[in-house]
C-alpha cells in the first residue's frame, strides 16, 4: 500500500510542477498577501481630511485648531469662510469632517455664562472614518472640558490624577493593531489556501476526464484520497510555517505560548479543512463550481470567526451556530497561544470542541469522498 | 467585428453556464449570497461587551456605580470576580473583554471628594471591544464623579463647558451596514470577473482554444463574447442587490437608480477587463484562480478603502489602490446610495473606471494574440 500511495503522491507532485502557479500561490501568495495586507491595515486610522470654519478668530479657537491638528487622526486641510464650501466638500466626499467654531466661542469660554458650542459635520457615507472622527472629537473635547472643570473648582493635582480611572492593558500594552489583525489574517489564510487546494483535487481530474483513468487503476479509494491529500498537507503546512515566521519577525507579533502546541494544532486544523475541501471537490463537476463553493463556504466561516466583528455582538442564534465552526475555535486558540501565552488549562474547552467537530467532519467527509469515488 | 460572430461566441458561453442548474445557480446568485453573508458578518455595531467587576469595596456606592456602568446595552456584566486570579483567567479565556477593579476605599474617597480609585483592565488583543469598554466606563465614571464628588446638578450646570454638537450627514445613525453594503458591492461584483478569467484559461487547458481560433471569429470577438454573459450576470446582481439592501437591510438609496445602473455597467466593464488580463496570461484554471484571488479578491477587501481609509495608507499603497476599479466604484456606490449624488459629482471616478477598463481590455487583446503565436 505504501508503495502505491507513494506512486500517487509522486504523480500529484508532477502535476504541481507542470502547473507551478498553483503551488507557488499556495506557498508564497499567502506570505505576500499577508505582508501586503498586514502592512496596509495594521496601523491606526490617520490623516482624515478636515475643513475648519473659524468664525471666532480668538486664542481659544486657535487652541482648538491646534488640538485638532495635533491629534494625528485629522489633517486640517483648509480653512473656509463660507458654510457652502463645507457642504460642497461633504457632498463630494473630499473631507471626513467639517468643524464650525461659532463667533463668541472664546468669549463664552471665559465668561462662563453661555453655552460654548462647537459643531462637527461628519461625512456619514463612510462609517468607519466617521466613527473614528466622532470618537476622537468627543475625546478631545472631553479632555479639554475636564481641564476647564478642574481649573474652576481649584482641585488639587492628586485628586485630579485620581479622578480618571487608571487603565491597564494586558497582552498588548502598546495596543498594536498588528497584534489583532495579523494573527487572524494568518489563520484565515491557512483556511483559504487549504480549502482551495483540496477543492481542486478531484474537480480538476473530473473536468479533464482523468478521474475515470485513475479509478480503473488498481488503487483503492483510500489510497487515492491519501495520495491527493499528502501534497496539500505538506504545502499547506510549509505555507503556515512561512507565514508564522513572517508574522513574528516582520510584524513583531510574539509567540508567547508553546510553539510546539501551536504547530500541532495547526496541523490538526489543516486536516479538518482538508476534509471539507475534499467534499467540495467531489460534489463539484468543474473547477468553476468548486471555486464558487470554496468562496461561499470560506466566507461563511469567516463571518463567525470574530475577525471583523465581535461574535458576542451578534444575535444569539448566530452565536450558537458559531460554536460549530472549526475556524472560530482555531482563531481563538491561535490568538490565545500567540498573544496571551495561554496553555491547555485555559484553552482546553476550545481545543476539545475543535477536536470533536474536526473528528466528525473528517469522519463523514472521508466516508462521503470514498463513497462518491466508488 | 461582426455581430453574428459575436453572438455566436456569446451563445456558446451562455450554454456553458446554463448547461446545468447547479452552475447557473452558483454563477448567478453567488455575488448576492456572498454579499448577504458579508453584510451579516462585517457590519455588527459594538454592543453587549462582556465585562467583569472585582469589587473590593462592596458598599452601597460601589454597587450603584456598577449598576450605572451596566445599565445600558453597551456593556454586559459577565460576573463579579472573587480575586485578581479570576479576572486573569476570564480575560485569558476570552469570556470578558475588560474588567473594572474597585478599590477598598472607593466610597470613602468619593464621599471625601478625593477622587475615584478605579482601575480598568482591558484585553489588548481585541482593541475594538477593549477601547469601547474603556470609553464607556470612563464616561460613566466621569458622570458618577460629577454627581457624587461635586455635589450633583447645581454645580454642574454652573460650570459651563464646551458642548460638541455632532451632525453626521448622509447616515445620521452612523450604522455601519448602511455604508458597508454599498461598499461590498465592488467586492462581490468581482466574482464574475474571476469567472471570466477561469473560462479563458479553461479553453486553453482543454485545448479548445485552437478550435475556436480556427473559426473565422477574431480575437476581439472572442474576448468580448466571453465578457458579455458575465456582464449580464453582473448586471442582474446590480439589480438584485440594491433591492435586497433596501428591503431587507433597510439601507437608504438616495440617488437615481438609472444612473446607478449605467455607472455599475462601466465598473463591470473595467473589472471584467481585469479578469480578461488574468485569464489571458494564465495557462490553467487553477493558476488563473490563484492569480485572480491575489489580484482581484483580496486587494478588493483591503486596498479599496472600504474597511481602511485610503488617506491613512502608506504612499505606495495609495497609488496601487488607484489602479483598483473597486476603489472608484466604492466611492460611486456610497455616493449614490447615501449622499444621493449622481454623475455631476462622480464623473472623475467614472472616467477613471472607463480608462482602466479600456486599458485592461487592450492589454488582454494584445497579449491574447501574442500568447497564441
Amino acid at each position: 500500500m505504501l508503495r502505491r500511495v507513494r506512486a500517487l503522491t509522486v504523480k500529484e507532485f508532477i502535476h504541481l510542477k507542470n502547473d507551478w502557479w498553483l503551488p507557488a500561490f499556495m506557498l508564497f501568495g499567502g506570505v505576500l498577501e499577508l505582508l501586503l495586507v498586514g502592512w496596509a491595515t495594521s496601523r491606526p486610522i490617520t490623516n482624515l481630511p478636515m475643513m475648519v470654519m473659524d468664525l471666532d478668530h480668538s486664542p481659544a479657537s486657535r487652541e482648538l485648531i491646534d488640538k485638532l491638528n495635533n491629534s494625528e487622526t485629522f489633517e486640517v486641510g483648509s480653512y473656509v469662510r463660507d458654510f457652502d464650501e463645507i457642504e460642497h466638500a461633504l457632498i463630494h466626499g473630499s473631507i471626513s469632517a467639517g468643524i464650525v467654531i461659532p463667533s463668541g466661542f472664546g468669549r463664552n469660554l471665559v465668561h462662563q455664562d453661555q453655552n460654548t458650542r462647537v459643531i462637527a459635520y461628519i461625512n456619514g457615507a463612510e462609517s468607519i472614518p466617521a466613527r473614528v472622527s466622532v470618537s476622537t472629537l468627543t475625546g478631545l473635547i472631553r479632555e479639554w472640558n475636564g481641564e476647564i472643570f478642574l481649573e474652576r473648582f481649584q482641585v488639587s493635582e492628586e485628586v485630579q490624577a485620581d479622578i480618571t480611572p487608571r487603565l491597564r492593558i494586558w497582552f498588548n500594552q502598546e495596543l498594536s493593531e498588528a497584534f489583532y489583525t495579523v494573527p487572524a489574517e494568518l489563520g484565515l489564510m491557512l483556511e483559504f489556501t487549504v480549502l482551495l487546494f483540496a477543492a481542486l483535487a478531484f474537480s480538476r481530474e473530473k473536468e479533464l476526464g482523468t478521474l475515470e483513468q485513475l479509478l480503473v487503476m488498481p488503487y483503492s479509494s483510500i489510497e487515492i484520497i491519501i495520495g491527493k491529500a499528502i501534497p496539500v498537507v505538506i504545502i499547506g503546512f510549509v505555507d503556515f510555517c512561512l507565514m508564522l515566521t513572517m508574522t513574528h519577525y516582520v510584524f513583531d507579533v510574539p509567540i508567547r505560548g508553546s510553539l510546539l502546541m501551536l504547530l500541532t494544532i495547526a496541523f490538526g486544523y489543516l486536516l479538518v479543512e482538508l476534509g471539507k475541501g475534499m467534499v467540495i471537490s467531489v460534489i463539484s463537476k468543474t473547477q468553476h463550481q468548486a471555486f464558487l463553493l470554496v468562496l461561499l463556504v470560506g466566507m461563511g466561516d469567516f463571518m463567525f470567526t470574530g475577525y471583523a466583528a465581535p461574535v458576542e455582538a451578534m444575535p444569539e442564534v448566530v452565536q450558537f451556530f458559531a460554536k460549530f465552526i472549526p475556524a472560530q475555535h482555531w482563531l481563538f486558540i491561535l490568538r490565545g497561544i500567540m498573544l496571551k501565552g495561554s496553555g491547555l488549562d485555559v484553552l482546553w474547552p476550545s481545543l476539545a470542541a475543535l477536536a470533536a467537530i474536526g473528528a466528525v467532519i473528517l469522519f463523514f467527509s472521508l466516508r462521503f469522498v470514498r463513497r462518491s469515488l466508488e | 467585428m461582426s455581430i453574428r460572430h459575436l453572438m455566436a461566441v456569446i451563445r456558446k458561453e451562455i450554454s456553458h453556464i446554463i448547461r446545468d442548474r447547479y452552475t447557473l445557480f452558483l454563477v448567478l446568485f453567488s455575488p448576492t449570497l456572498l454579499l448577504v453573508l458579508m453584510a451579516y458578518a462585517l457590519s455588527v455595531d459594538l454592543k453587549n461587551i462582556p465585562i467583569a467587576v472585582l469589587d473590593h469595596d462592596r458598599s452601597q456606592l460601589s454597587g450603584q456605580f456598577v449598576g450605572s456602568i451596566t445599565a445600558g446595552d453597551d456593556l454586559d456584566l459577565f460576573t463579579f470576580a472573587e480575586d485578581l486570579d479570576e479576572v486573569e483567567y476570564l480575560l485569558e479565556s476570552g469570556d470578558i473583554k475588560a474588567a473594572v477593579i474597585i478599590a477598598p476605599d472607593f466610597s470613602t474617597k468619593i464621599r471625601a471628594g478625593e477622587g475615584v480609585p478605579l482601575q480598568i483592565i482591558i484585553d489588548g488583543t481585541e482593541p475594538e471591544s477593549g477601547g469601547f469598554a474603556v470609553d464607556q466606563i470612563g464616561l460613566r465614571a466621569e458622570e458618577f464623579v460629577t454627581e457624587k464628588v461635586f455635589g450633583g446638578g447645581q454645580l454642574g450646570v454652573q460650570a459651563q463647558t464646551i458642548e460638541l454638537v455632532v451632525l453626521p450627514w448622509f447616515n445620521p445613525s452612523l450604522k455601519s451596514r448602511n455604508d458597508l453594503i454599498p461598499g461590498l458591492l465592488s467586492i462581490v461584483l468581482g466574482l464574475p470577473a474571476m469567472l471570466v478569467a477561469l473560462t479563458i484559461s479553461h479553453e486553453r487547458e482543454h485545448g479548445t482554444l485552437e478550435q475556436l481560433l480556427a473559426t473565422p471569429v477574431s480575437r476581439w470577438e472572442i474576448l468580448l463574447g466571453k465578457m458579455t454573459p458575465y456582464l449580464i450576470v453582473g448586471m442582474a446582481n446590480v439589480v438584485m442587490i440594491p433591492i435586497l439592501a433596501i428591503v431587507w437591510f433597510g439601507v437608504p438609496f438616495n440617488g437615481s437608480f438609472g444612473q446607478f445602473f449605467i455607472l455599475s455597467a462601466i465598473f463591470m466593464f473595467s473589472i471584467l477587463g481585469m479578469g480578461l488580463v488574468v485569464g489571458v496570461f494564465m495557462r490553467t484554471q487553477s493558476a488563473a484562480l490563484a492569480l485572480s484571488f491575489l489580484l482581484i479578491f483580496f486587494p478588493g477587501f483591503f486596498l479599496t478603502g472600504i474597511f481602511f481609509p485610503i488617506v491613512s495608507m502608506p504612499e505606495i499603497m495609495r497609488m496601487e489602490s488607484l489602479a483598483m476599479p473597486g476603489t472608484h466604484y466604492g466611492i460611486i456606490t456610497r455616493g449614490v446610495f447615501l449622499t444621493g449624488v449622481g454623475i455631476e459629482v462622480l464623473w472623475p471616478y467614472v472616467i477613471m473606471l472607463f480608462g482602466l477598463g479600456v486599458m485592461f481590455s487592450f492589454v488582454a487583446g494584445l497579449f491574447f494574440k501574442k500568447k497564441l503565436d
